[in-house]
């Protein structure tokens, strides 16, 4: 009967699409689509036939009768039944094929229609299950699996490509991929039961599916879905267990790495992901390169949870703790590489000393003991090299991974104990060690939390509020007896008293910080410095250099309180009021022999902060930098400017002034700095590369010469517009080219800063001459700093010295166009 | 931001010497009075009303002043000088003498106390050549009531406050090594002692309505005290200050507040309640020597006075609003 009916298919299907596309006649067409629905039960219609006759259907040739009968349902029914019982998989690769081929008309519009009722029938489980099953579908060529799986994983970038801003919400990633989502999950429901049932199912087009999809960037949408219903799925069922396990099996391999990503991430607590995952990291070589390198070593965007699960995972089952053992050691390793700490960047390191911490808070004792060597090692080389970073954030993560490892290896006596500022993210690194004992109670009870947290949060704040009421009616109880109805006064002004008296004159001042042994005398003379020295320029001329020698030579002894900036704020005093002599002593102190590092960072902060307050127009804050003789002046004509003043404001009061703006006028005021910029910075650039017993700026005191840099950088921007910027310039630039390829940040940072000074403040037409030779050069060098440096800082000031260039350059070249 | 403190309300001048000790008094009867005694020997009598000195008394021969009491009914005035004698002065109707004096044989620092009994009957308890005794005299006759002595070694008699409780008068002296004796001045013994400073006690005052007192020391510690109905004093709170040395410390009379004068020039205004500092009068340029409240009946006219030592007295309104 087959043979004899294989004929009578073909023609009669080809009979009824004619119909199809001539008739106008609604019954007719009816009844040739309910023909056509019938032959549906034909496996060989379904097989060879259905796609041509669907194409045939929704072609824009044969659309008229369909759409001025529309309304009808005589037609649509049979035609809805048509489509939407039909072979799924040929349907959608029909439908999306024509969308993508059409021009705009109204087919498209029905084909979108079409589509869009496609997926909200649930076509897309149907079509997941036939290919599920054993021994439905499967047996296609692998190439049409790979085209449907294709097609499925990019509907929404398939139909946003044709028809752009008109696309349907439906097919927008946001909504699709979590239908999608859904719609595995039916699947997966459906195949749970089909293995109680002892049916056979194949998983793997689902995990191509998913794979492709996660390949595609898209694992959020998915996960965001799926993986709550799984992790909770899978709590109470090992059947379910061994399905997703099987699943994640069949993953592709090349799309392993972004499935399991996006899996890990959504995943709360290592539980669930060790329930999902079961032990696919010790079975799957691809997985287990993900999982324990990929995602700990070379990602670093992760959030600290997603580490937390993973390497609780690592940890939960004795099979997979080897690996554990494995990741530490080589996190470890590139913990203490001291190439890794000048190459990487700064959250990269954090994200490694977190993984760190994390490993060796999950290591039990005897795993402790048996890679006691190891850490030993990488502690004290990873802290070393860290402590000698100029960076701060990096000293101090290592000071805590030390103490914290140090902690964990419990040596007797030996200890690590560091000071430090505690900020948030110390606390966050301590909190990694300190998370272990509750892990086991996160386990019990896992996310149930996720679900229940709207629920519980309530609970947890009323009781927080009544605490806080409890606790304030106690209060008030004892505030009964309180002398609370007085309101005290200010009582700031209420200090020890002092036995001794500030000192009046600047030699007396000097004496006292010079020779006194009396703390209190010290901090007085000390306190009183800045305003003596201010305020007596006569005197302090006098002995300038030999104050600023011994300001410089101070040592904390009293542990004053502010020593620091009382005494620097006294040196800037000093260099202000009597700028030459004290600035060649400084400069020459630089580099002479015998000065400690702290006194070397104090000579360019004071020369910086002494060159800002000379480049700023004198203001009445420091009228007591006036010489004194002008005071006294003042005071003998006090009366006389006195009625001048009186007279001038009534003028002022009966003038009606047309014009408002001209009141104001900034007076010009010479700049103290520029003509003594070339003092500050010539004698700072001569001796860098004479190496000294006690300080070698150009090998281990890298810090120095970080700060230098900036220094110079600094005093070249202040002299902007003074006649000396350009040589400056110059100067400050080929110093700056030796040290350009520094290895540490802080120099490169320094480098940057002191290049963008010279762009900002050196003429441009003088920087162009200059430059002309090495232009391309710098601007190549700039260009890869920019792009490839390993810290963000110097990264940004690249850029920055990139546009600056570019500015100038265009400036200058456009300059003779307009002249012309 | 909390208030800047007050300035004071005006300020004596022209005492010429160092002020020791201060004395209100502004009953209603005439005008408001302040006396102060100074360094010097004299006795200023200070209008409140002109803000002038109303009379000086030249007094003690030169020697310092160092206390000075009004009885409440006739315009009698006591001092007691550093040349070792008490004088009674008769100021009424403009007069100005010595009506009677007492050799105490007291070389000492060490302030007298007054109580008015009944009218007519007051008194007085004042140091005597042995310096850890107490001598208690009736005013008009000069007749000895009692002498009182620790049994302990405590020091010096430093100083001490008498009132009249229900029992009969009580008294509260305080010595050179911190201790706080209280002593009942019918029975001629002694109620009760408290160690309450590690230093001298420098001064005290007690505030009869709630049975509470407190002591300033040469110490940076103020400590209170209460006395229970077993008449033991018992510690209660203490406040620490920022530099070291209370010369004398006064309760108002209505126990809101609690004012101290410091040997950091500075006079502090505490709660009373609980000793929450609450001010820090800061104008004296040298150590201040005495606090003392105005007796004004209407208490918003109430006032604060501090003597010092850089010759000049400050009136204060503080906390006198409501």
């Amino acid at each position: 009967a087959s043979a004899g009916s294989k004929v009578p298919v073909r023609l009669q299907a080809g009979s009824c699409l004619r119909t199809l596309s001539t008739s106008r006649d609604p019954r007719e067409i009816a009844n040739s689509l309910s023909t056509l629905t019938r032959f549906l039960e034909n496996g060989e219609f379904t097989r060879l036939h259905y796609t041509h006759t669907l194409q045939a259907l929704v072609s824009a040739r044969s659309c008229q009768w369909f759409s001025s009968s529309s309304d009808d349902d005589e037609v649509r029914r049979p035609w809805h039944e048509f489509v939407f019982t039909g072979p799924p998989d040929q349907t959608l690769l029909v439908l999306l094929d024509t969308i993508s081929s059409t021009d705009e008309c109204a087919g498209l519009d029905r084909c979108v229609s079409v589509l869009e009722k496609f997926l909200s029938v649930g076509r897309l489980e149907a079509l997941l299950w036939s290919r599920c099953k054993v021994g439905g579908v499967c047996s296609d060529s692998s190439q049409l699996t790979e085209t449907v799986v294709g097609h499925l994983a990019a509907l929404p970038s398939i139909t946003s490509n044709r028809l752009h801003t008109k696309t349907p919400d439906a097919f927008l990633p946001q909504q699709y991929y979590p239908l999608l989502a859904t719609n595995i999950l039916c699947m997966l429901e459906k195949t749970c039961q089909a293995l109680r049932d002892g049916q056979d199912c194949s998983l793997g087009f689902v995990a191509q599916l998913l794979g492709k999809v996660c390949m595609q960037g898209y694992s959020s949408f998915i996960f965001e879905t799926l993986v709550p219903r799984l992790s909770s799925l899978t709590r109470t069922d090992p059947l379910w267990q061994r399905v997703i396990q099987k699943l994640l099996e069949k993953i592709p391999e090349r799309c392993m790495e972004s499935v399991i990503t996006g899996l890990i991430f959504n995943l709360r607590g290592a539980a669930a992901v060790s329930r999902l995952m079961g032990n696919l990291v010790v079975t799957n070589k691809k997985a287990q390169f993900v999982l324990t390198y990929k995602l700990v070593l070379q990602q670093y965007q992760h959030p600290t949870r997603l580490l937390k699960s993973l390497l609780g995972y690592l940890a939960l089952n004795a099979e997979r703790r080897p690996l554990l053992k494995q990741v530490l050691q080589s996190v470890c390793q590139v913990w203490c590489n001291s190439s890794a700490i000048k190459h990487t960047c700064v959250e990269q390191q954090l994200y490694v000393s977190k993984a760190l911490l994390l490993c060796v808070a999950l290591l039990n004792l005897s795993e402790i003991e048996e890679l006691r060597e190891e850490m030993l090692q990488c502690m004290l080389g990873g802290v070393q090299c860290r402590l000698d970073s100029n960076i701060e954030r990096i000293r101090r993560m290592g000071m805590v991974v030390g103490e914290c490892l140090s902690h964990r290896l419990d040596m007797p006596g030996s200890q690590l104990k560091f000071k430090y500022e505690p900020d948030e993210e110390i606390i966050e690194l301590k909190s990694l060690m300190e998370s272990i004992p509750t892990k086991d109670s996160e386990e019990s009870e896992p996310e149930h939390q996720s679900d229940d947290t709207s629920r519980l949060q309530p609970e947890s704040e009323t009781s927080l509020t009544q605490s806080v009421t409890s606790q304030s009616g106690r209060d008030s109880d004892s505030e009964l007896d309180s002398d609370d109805d007085l309101t005290p006064y200010d009582m700031s002004a209420d200090q020890e008293k002092k036995k001794s008296a500030p000192p009046r004159y600047v030699r007396d001042c000097l004496e006292a910080l010079m020779s006194s042994n009396d703390a209190e005398r010290v901090e007085l003379s000390l306190q009183a410095a800045e305003g003596l020295l201010r305020k007596n320029v006569k005197a302090t001329q006098e002995v300038s250099v030999q104050f600023c020698k011994v300001l410089l030579h101070l040592d904390d002894r009293y542990n004053t309180e502010g020593f620091q900036v009382l005494r620097q704020n006294a040196m800037v005093a000093l260099t202000v009021t009597d700028t030459k002599p004290v600035v060649e002593y400084l400069t020459t102190e630089f580099y002479s022999l015998n000065y400690s590092l702290r006194q070397r960072l104090d000579v360019l902060e004071v020369l910086a902060l002494s060159a800002q307050e000379l480049s700023e127009p004198i203001t009445n804050k420091h009228t007591g930098a006036q010489p004194i003789a002008a005071v006294a002046a003042r005071d003998q004509s006090d009366d006389i400017t006195h009625w001048r003043q009186i007279v001038e404001t009534r003028i002022q009061s009966k003038t009606r002034r047309i014009s408002k703006s001209a009141t104001q006028m900034v007076k010009a005021v010479p700049n103290r700095y520029a003509s003594v910029a070339g003092s500050f910075i010539f004698p700072l650039l001569r001796n860098y590369d004479r190496s000294q017993v006690t300080f070698d700026l150009l090998g281990t005191d890298h810090l120095v010469l970080g700060r230098l840099l900036h220094t110079l950088g600094l005093l070249m921007h202040l002299a902007v517009n003074a006649p000396v910027a350009s040589q400056m310039g110059r100067a400050l630039l080929d110093f700056v080219w030796a040290v350009r390829f520094h290895t540490d940040q802080m120099v490169r940072r320094g480098v940057m800063f002191a290049v963008c000074a010279v762009f900002l403040s050196m003429p441009s037409d003088t920087l162009l001459t200059d430059l002309s030779d090495d232009l391309m050069e710098t601007r190549a060098w700039l260009a890869d700093v920019a792009e490839n440096d390993c810290d963000t800082d110097c990264r940004s000031l690249a850029v920055q010295g990139l546009i600056l260039l570019d500015k100038n350059l265009t400036t200058q070249l456009q300059l003779p166009d307009v002249e012309t | 931001m909390a208030r800047p403190p007050p300035n004071p309300l005006y300020i004596l001048r022209g005492s010429g010497d160092v002020v020791n000790t201060l004395h209100f008094c502004c009953d209603g009867q005439g005008p408001s009075l302040l006396y102060s005694g100074s360094g010097s020997g004299a006795i200023h009598v200070w209008n409140l009303t002109t803000r002038r000195p109303e009379r000086v008394l030249e007094s003690h021969s030169g020697n310092s002043v160092i206390w000075l009491q009004a009885l409440k009914e006739s315009s009698t005035l006591i001092s007691q000088g550093r040349d070792m004698r008490m004088c009674v002065w008769d100021l009424s109707e403009g007069r100005g003498a010595v009506t009677d004096a007492l050799f105490t044989g007291s070389v000492g620092f060490c302030q007298c106390s007054l109580l008015e009994t009944q009218p007519g009957s007051t008194l007085l308890a004042h140091p005597t050549e042995h310096m850890e005794e107490v001598s208690v005299v009736e005013m008009k006759s000069w007749t000895q009531v009692c002498t009182l002595k620790p049994d302990l070694k405590l020091g010096m008699l430093m100083c001490m406050k008498m009132w009249q409780a229900e029992s009969g008068p009580v008294l509260c002296a305080g010595y050179e090594d911190g201790s706080v004796i209280l002593y009942d001045v019918s029975h001629r013994r002694l109620f009760s002692c408290l160690k309450a400073h590690t230093e001298p006690v420098m001064c005290l005052d007690v505030d009869v309505c709630r049975q509470k007192g407190v002591s300033g020391s040469s110490d940076n510690i103020l400590q209170s005290w209460t006395i229970d109905d077993q008449r033991n004093l018992q510690m209660h709170g203490s406040v620490q200050l920022t530099n070291p040395g209370v010369s004398s410390a006064r309760v108002r009379a209505d126990g809101k507040i609690l004012a101290t004068a410091g040997w950091d020039n500075n006079v502090r205004v505490f709660g009373w309640k609980k000793l929450k500092p609450l001010a820090v009068l800061q104008h004296h340029t040298d150590m201040v020597n005495s606090v003392a409240f105005s007796d004004h009946q209407d208490p918003p006219q109430r006032l604060l006075a501090a003597a010092s030592k850089d010759q000049r007295i400050t009136v204060w309104s503080i906390y006198s609003e409501s």
